[in-house]
């Protein structure tokens, strides 16, 4: 006896054609992605050139990320924080594909870092901290630069892109205790940098330690 | 709330990432100890300087146009 034939699952139906020209769907797509994502092409920017370290690869880690998450648009969710996503998105293409190309991962132990507390220094000369405003723009990017990736990237989402501690939580896969030390170490060791060099270059007095 | 306790919330006061109550006592623990106020004034002035310093940069005019081109003109 022949043994029963399974029944054939009905075939899958026939996706539909893909649109020759632009359809309204792409259309729609377009317009929201220019809307919801091209907008923080500012922010993926700066945070990219500051983990590159360079225009050119900066351009191309961006470029990167836009066409990744476009490709992936349809896993957005909608009215969520579409900058956190993107950054997501730029900060994994950059480990994946950029880091070892440019800059290397540190191999200090940056909990071993306990930077002091710059006030502690000035509050008697200038407890304002209107030293602060003679160091230009390009010396703070410039430090903040020199600052252990971790503390690099922690800083940049929070105080230049005014992420929220959540929200760094989540682009950078760690815990919300784990973004406050962090910020709390980062923001000090950048006081102490930019201290230093507005004591070198003659903006206060630097003490007698 | 004493010093210390007031000191340990500092940047998450300055980020305003605290519940209402903490903040609140914070604020009243500033209001009454002025060395402590003077050093939140001096870190919340820090990170205003932060951030006026590092967001004038925008992304090239030339990358917007290259990434539109790559998206939608294939």
């Amino acid at each position: 006896m022949t043994p029963p034939i399974p029944p054939v699952p009905p075939a899958p139906p026939a996706p539909p054609a893909p649109p020759s020209g632009s359809s309204a769907a792409d259309a729609e797509k377009r317009a929201s992605f220019e809307r919801e994502a091209l907008v923080h092409l500012d922010s993926l920017y700066r945070v990219a050139l500051r983990l590159t370290g360079n225009a050119a690869e900066a351009d191309d880690l961006v470029q990167e990320t836009m066409l990744k998450a476009y490709r992936a648009w349809h896993q957005f969710e909608r009215g969520t924080n579409a900058k956190g996503w993107l950054l997501t998105i730029l900060r994994h293409a950059f480990i994946n594909e950029y880091r070892r190309r440019t800059r290397h991962p540190e191999t200090v132990d940056i909990d071993a870092i306990e930077p002091f507390s710059v006030f502690q220094e000035v509050q008697d000369d200038d407890p304002q901290g209107t030293f602060f405003d003679r160091i230009v723009d390009d010396e703070v990017l410039r430090a903040i630069d020199t600052l252990p990736e971790q503390f690099r990237e922690t800083v940049v989402l929070s105080d230049v892109e005014g992420l929220s501690y959540e929200e760094i939580a989540r682009v950078l896969g760690v815990p919300v205790g784990t973004v406050k030390s962090r910020l709390f170490r980062a923001r000090r060791l950048l006081q102490q940098k930019l201290y230093d060099y507005a004591v070198g270059m003659g903006y206060i007095k630097g003490s007698s330690k | 709330m004493n010093c210390r306790e007031c000191k340990e919330h500092l940047y998450e006061y300055l980020d305003r990432e605290l519940t209402p109550e903490v903040e609140r006592d914070i604020r009243l623990h500033l209001e009454e100890c002025p060395p402590c106020g003077e050093q939140f004034d001096f870190e919340k002035l820090f990170l205003e300087f932060l951030k006026a310093r590092c967001r004038a940069q925008g992304a090239p005019p030339e990358l917007k146009r290259r990434i539109l081109n790559e998206l939608f003109d294939e």
